[in-house]
Formats: structure tokens, C-alpha cells, sequence
């Protein structure tokens, strides 16, 4: 049995790199359909996140910060927010920015009101959880990355405060001798709490370069009372109405600037949904043609292999061993092409997502699998019905003539 | 009971007997030659001998089994396990090298062996060239091939339409040798031929005309000798 298995391989390899001309021609449908077919799924899942990046306006539409460039508090806003008739507000969402550190390397911290922020980013996109108290905390997608962080895990958040960095300096600058006397009571370390993560943020933007964790949490970190560097406003009034309640805001508070943003109207999601049907139907399309080609190819070739299979049957091959091995040859074809298609997909769509949407994509691992399971599996339809003719040749009839 | 008998098989297309009550026995070990103009019905003979159509009518009894009314399946059964085909347009699998195309033989029939492929390949004297592939070898060359895989699997008899029909004198006698080598361990060959040389080295020779056996001959002279051997020296 082994020596048959062995045997089976050893003729469709055969069979595949002796007839190279041919083959490479079947191979050639099998890799465009398969690279197209994962080019397309890698954007249709790619999408919405890219487009999230496209709506991030959609969600706040105004913006405040201080007037005088340092930063707010929370009753400056509220002072603020007094001049907008209170059933148009939408939400607000406060944001303060320090640099902590994860692993001694710096990385910016935001400190909010979890709460809302999905009133006022509304595009945002979290593997997980929003945290909803205190000692937890919500991941940028690429600091999850570079530090290889999961939700469910915890990590340890340090932040140094101004005497450390200062008893760090004079540290450093002192002489040996003084080294063994600055250990103990007067060292000042740095502060630290344990989070616990609950979320990965993916938004397509700078978002996935920071971290959040309540402005409670944050100012348990640093030890410096809270104050806000900038807001995020959502009103529900547009155009003209909008740029009167933004004046009079302005007008009437002490310490708040108010900018509006562009703001893309919940309406346009909907263009998200009617494109990712669209892609399905192009990669279901492509599919279809793929299988035709392949089966024309698979056609051309039964025939041209008339010979061969009479032969075959002549020395006593019974119709399953004959469409065996016909099959088993063109699913390695089709196994084969899936690879290179997959891999020609991704840079397919990494071409696409770069011109169209102006980022990169990240390869998805499972796609590789699915592909070559796919191709292979649309090769083996394809190749049915040939197949099933190539049966009937009989083999007297076709080792009579030339 | 003689291996092959065969009782008033007829082949009918249409109007058309290409075989006409045709009656014949062949026994273990024999060697039978079969001679008769172009269209007297010598292949579609072979072709039914070989399981590989059916009769019209008759019975074809081999081993005393008759396999004149046995379905498709049935009949790719019988032929890979007894008979070994050779054909005049050599019919090797182009992809597949020299001793690759005697392992086929083996695949079907039980399990591919290469060095017993190897061996039969060394018997034609090709043992050299196993590793070519048919483009890469002459005609008698390739016709050595076919004739190493129609012997692989120990078949019970050997049929051969026209095995010397696309080949020149030097290769002819090469092929014929193989045959006497076959004829002596005790083959049975049946050969469909032209040229009545060849058919003079086989112990009987049967004559079809018009779908109808006609005349039938006994070799005389038959001596089972091996007449030409130094073309094995170059092996
Ligand atoms: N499938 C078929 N359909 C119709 N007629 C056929 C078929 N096969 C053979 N014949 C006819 O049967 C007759 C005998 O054919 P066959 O091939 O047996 O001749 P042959 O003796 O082998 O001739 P040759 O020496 O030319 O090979 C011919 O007249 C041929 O046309
Ligand atoms: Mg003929």
C-alpha cells in the first residue's frame, strides 16, 4: 500500500513537471483565480477597519481645547457646554495625554471617561472590552504589538515622576563613593499600578499608538490632579447651526476654543455595507471563472490525453483508479496554486489598500489554509465532469488508430 | 482445456462482419501467428482475445470461463490480471521514463516494484536506458519497452498486433528474440502480423479473410531456437 500511495505521487508529479507547458497554463488559471479570490477577502475584511479610518470625523464635531494653550478642567468645559442648548449634545469626551512607560520604553497614555467615548468615536473597533473601571485598561493595536500584549493579561504601567528623573541625573553624575549611601528611605521610585487588559483598539490611526485608562487611574499614576488637554464634542446640529453655537461657545467661555471637525453623516456607513457586498460578489464572480477556465483547461487536456487513458485502461486501470489519478493530480495543481495565490493576494491587496486607502494591511495567516483549500476544491469541481468523460474513452478504440 | 477457445464468435457494425462465426483454440505454451489482408478482422480478433471489446455473438472461453457476456469491470479485471498487450504504435505514457512505464503495469496489475522493473528492462537489454523517457528512445527501443511491460506481471498470454509493423529488419529480430525468450519460459503468444517471416517463426498460423477463418498452418520447421543473439552483447 505504501508503495502505491508512493507510486500515485511519483506519476502526478511526473505527469506535472514532464507536461510543463501544460500544466503551467492550468496553474496559471488556478493562480489568478486564487489570487484574486484572496486579495478580495483580505480587503472585504480589511474594510471596515480602513473605512473606520476613513469615517473617524463621523462621531465628535467639535473640538475643545484652551484658549491660552496649556490645558482645561473639567468645569471649563462644563462652562462651555453651557452655551449648547443640552438636548443637542451628543456626548463629550475628555482626553489627557502623559508619556508613562511599559518596559522602561515611553509610551503615551490617555487618560478618559470610558463611558463615552463611544459617543464621540463611534468608529472605534475593540477586540475585547471597553474597560469599565478603575485598574483596567484598553491597548492601542500597535503598542499590543510591539509588546506582544493579549487581552486578559496584565501589564505593569510605570510612570516617573519629576524628583526621580531628577534623583536619576545626580545619580548618574555622582561619584562612587556615594553610590551605597542612596539606597534606602530618601529614594524616591517610580510610581506603577498592574492593569489588567480588557481591549485591543483598532481604528486604522494614531489611536493604536496609545494606551487608555480611566483620568482616575491616570492620576493615581502620575500623582498630578487631573487636567484635560482636549475634548471631544458631538452636538447634533450641521452647517450653519452648528457654526453659531461653536461662535457663541467661543464668545462666551473663559478658557475654551472650539474648532468644528468634519463630520461624515451616519448615512455614509451604509456606503461601507453596499462595498463589502459589492467585493463578495466580485470574489463569488471570480470564482465562477476561475472553475470555468479551469474546467476548459481540464477539458483541453482530457482530450489530448485520449490516448493516455485508453492506454491506461488497456493495461487494466478501472475507471476509479483513472479518475483517482486525474484528480489527484489537478487537486496538487490546485493545492499549489492556492499557495502562490495567496501570496500574490496579499501583495494584491496591500496595492490596493495602499492607493486606495493610503495604509497597510497585515497578512492573516488563516487565509493561507482557506485558499488552498478552496483552490483545491474548485479544481476538483471543475475537473468532475472531464473527468467523468475521460472514462468512457474506450480503450480499444483508441490504440486501433494513430 | 485449452487456455483459449473460442465458439462461433461473430463481430457485427451494421451490415458490416468484421468477424464471421469464428472458431479457434489455443493452448498453454503455444505459439500462434494470425495473418490476413488489411480489414479482414485480425485486430478486432486480438481486441476481443484481449478483453478489450465483445463479441456480437459466440462465446469466448478462457480458462473455461466465458467472458463473452462479462461487463466492463469484469473484463479490465481478467486483462491485467492474464494478458500482456503489445501494440504496432508503441503507446508508452510520454511523461513517464522507460522503467516508469513498466512500474505502471505493475501499479495496476498489483504493486510497483522498481528493481523487478529494472530486471524485465535488462531481459529487452535496455537496463541502460531505463531512466529516458520515450521521446528520449528509438522505436525499437521503445517496442523493447513495451514488450518488458507486457511481460512484467507474468501474463498468460502475450497478444501482439503488429509489434514489428513500425520497426526496421534489426530491430524485427531483436523483438522476435524476446518472443522465442517468452515462447521457451513457457509463454503463450498470440501475433497478429503482415510479414510472413515473422509468422513463420510461430508454431501455427492462422489465415482470416473477410471476418472468416480461411486456412490454417503448421510450422514444420519450428524449432523454438533463438536465430539472432548478438544484439544482446550491447546491453
Ligand atoms: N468500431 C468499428 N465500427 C465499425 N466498423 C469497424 C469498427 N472497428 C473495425 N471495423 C471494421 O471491421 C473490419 C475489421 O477491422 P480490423 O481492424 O479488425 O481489421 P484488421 O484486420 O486489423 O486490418 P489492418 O490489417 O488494416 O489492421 C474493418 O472493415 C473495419 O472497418
Ligand atoms: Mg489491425
Amino acid at each position: 500500500m505504501q508503495k502505491k500511495r508512493k507510486w500515485f505521487f511519483r506519476m502526478a508529479f511526473a505527469s506535472l513537471l514532464r507536461r510543463k507547458s501544460r500544466m503551467l497554463i492550468a496553474l496559471l488559471a488556478i493562480v489568478v483565480g486564487a489570487t484574486i479570490l484572496s486579495g478580495l477577502v483580505t480587503v472585504y475584511i480589511d474594510v471596515p477597519r480602513q473605512m473606520g479610518a476613513e469615517f473617524r470625523n463621523y462621531g465628535a464635531n467639535v473640538i475643545f481645547t484652551s484658549k491660552d494653550g496649556t490645558a482645561l478642567t473639567i468645569e471649563e468645559i462644563n462652562d462651555g457646554l453651557s452655551n449648547v442648548n443640552s438636548s443637542q449634545i451628543v456626548g463629550m469626551t475628555p482626553y489627557r495625554y502623559e508619556t508613562v512607560r511599559i518596559n522602561q520604553t515611553p509610551v503615551t497614555a490617555a487618560g478618559t471617561d470610558m463611558s463615552s467615548v463611544l459617543k464621540t468615536s463611534p468608529y472605534w473597533s475593540v477586540d475585547g472590552e471597553i474597560p469599565d473601571k478603575d485598574g483596567e485598561i484598553l491597548i492601542g493595536a500597535t503598542v499590543a504589538q510591539n509588546y506582544n500584549l493579549q487581552v486578559e493579561k496584565s501589564i505593569s504601567v510605570t510612570f516617573t515622576p519629576e524628583e526621580v528623573a531628577e534623583e536619576a541625573v545626580a545619580f548618574d553624575n555622582g561619584d562612587e563613593a556615594a553610590e551605597g549611601e542612596t539606597s534606602t528611605s530618601d529614594v524616591v521610585l517610580d510610581n506603577y499600578i498592574d492593569f489588567k487588559i480588557t481591549g485591543i483598539l483598532n481604528t486604522g490611526g494614531a489611536e493604536e499608538n496609545y494606551i487608555y485608562m480611566s483620568l482616575e487611574d491616570l492620576e493615581e499614576l502620575t500623582q498630578i490632579p487631573t487636567t484635560i488637554s482636549l475634548a471631544e464634542v458631538s452636538i447634533s446640529a450641521s452647517g450653519s447651526d452648528l457654526t453659531a453655537v461653536v461662535g457663541s461657545i467661543n464668545q462666551n467661555s473663559e478658557n475654551v476654543s472650539a474648532k468644528v471637525v468634519k463630520r461624515v453623516t451616519a448615512s455614509e456607513t451604509t456606503v461601507l455595507g453596499k462595498l463589502q457586498a459589492l467585493i463578495l460578489l466580485v470574489t463569488i464572480i471570480v470564482l465562477a471563472l476561475t472553475m470555468i477556465t479551469v474546467a476548459t483547461t481540464m477539458t483541453a487536456s482530457v482530450t489530448e490525453r485520449r490516448r493516455e487513458i485508453g492506454l491506461k485502461k488497456a493495461l487494466g486501470a478501472l475507471d476509479g483508479e483513472i479518475i483517482k489519478e486525474f484528480m489527484g493530480e489537478q487537486v496538487l495543481l490546485g493545492g499549489f496554486g492556492g499557495l502562490i495565490g495567496t501570496i500574490l493576494g496579499f501583495l494584491f491587496a496591500q496595492l490596493i489598500s495602499v492607493n486606495v486607502f493610503s495604509s497597510s494591511i497585515v497578512f492573516r495567516p488563516v487565509l493561507l489554509p482557506l485558499t488552498i483549500v478552496i483552490s483545491m476544491a474548485v479544481t476538483a469541481v471543475a475537473c468532475l465532469i472531464p473527468i467523468r468523460n475521460a472514462t468512457e474513452i474506450e480503450p480499444a478504440l483508441v490504440l486501433k488508430g494513430e | 482445456m485449452s487456455l483459449l477457445e473460442i465458439n462461433n464468435v461473430s463481430k457485427i457494425y451494421g451490415e458490416l462482419h468484421a468477424l464471421d462465426k469464428v472458431s479457434l483454440k489455443v493452448e498453454k505454451g503455444e505459439w500462434v501467428a494470425i495473418m490476413g489482408p488489411s480489414g479482414s478482422g485480425k485486430s478486432t480478433l486480438m481486441n476481443i482475445i484481449g478483453c478489450m471489446d465483445r463479441p456480437s455473438e459466440g462465446e469466448v472461453l478462457m480458462d473455461g470461463i466465458d467472458i463473452a457476456k462479462m461487463n466492463q469491470k469484469e473484463l479490465t479485471l481478467i486483462r491485467r490480471d492474464k494478458i500482456g498487450l503489445v501494440f504496432q504504435q508503441f503507446h508508452l505514457v510520454n511523461y513517464l521514463t522507460a522503467v516508469e512505464n513498466v512500474m505502471l503495469s505493475q501499479y495496476y496489475h498489483s504493486i510497483p516494484d522498481e528493481k523487478e522493473a529494472l530486471e524485465a528492462l535488462d531481459r529487452v537489454g535496455l537496463a541502460g536506458r531505463a531512466r529516458h523517457l520515450p521521446s528520449q528512445l528509438s522505436g525499437g527501443e521503445q517496442q523493447r519497452v513495451c514488450v518488458a511491460r507486457a511481460l512484467i506481471n507474468y501474463p498468460e498470454i502475450i497478444l501482439a498486433d503488429e509489434p514489428t509493423g513500425n520497426l526496421d529488419e534489426a530491430n524485427e529480430k531483436i523483438i522476435m528474440d524476446l518472443f522465442h525468450n517468452l515462447h521457451n519460459e513457457g509463454t503463450t503468444l498470440i501475433v497478429v502480423t503482415h510479414d510472413p517471416e515473422v509468422a513463420q517463426t510461430a508454431q501455427r498460423t492462422l489465415f482470416l479473410r473477410d471476418g472468416k477463418l480461411v486456412r490454417e498452418t503448421v510450422n514444420e520447421n519450428f524449432t523454438g531456437e533463438i536465430k539472432y543473439e548478438d544484439w544482446t552483447e550491447n546491453k
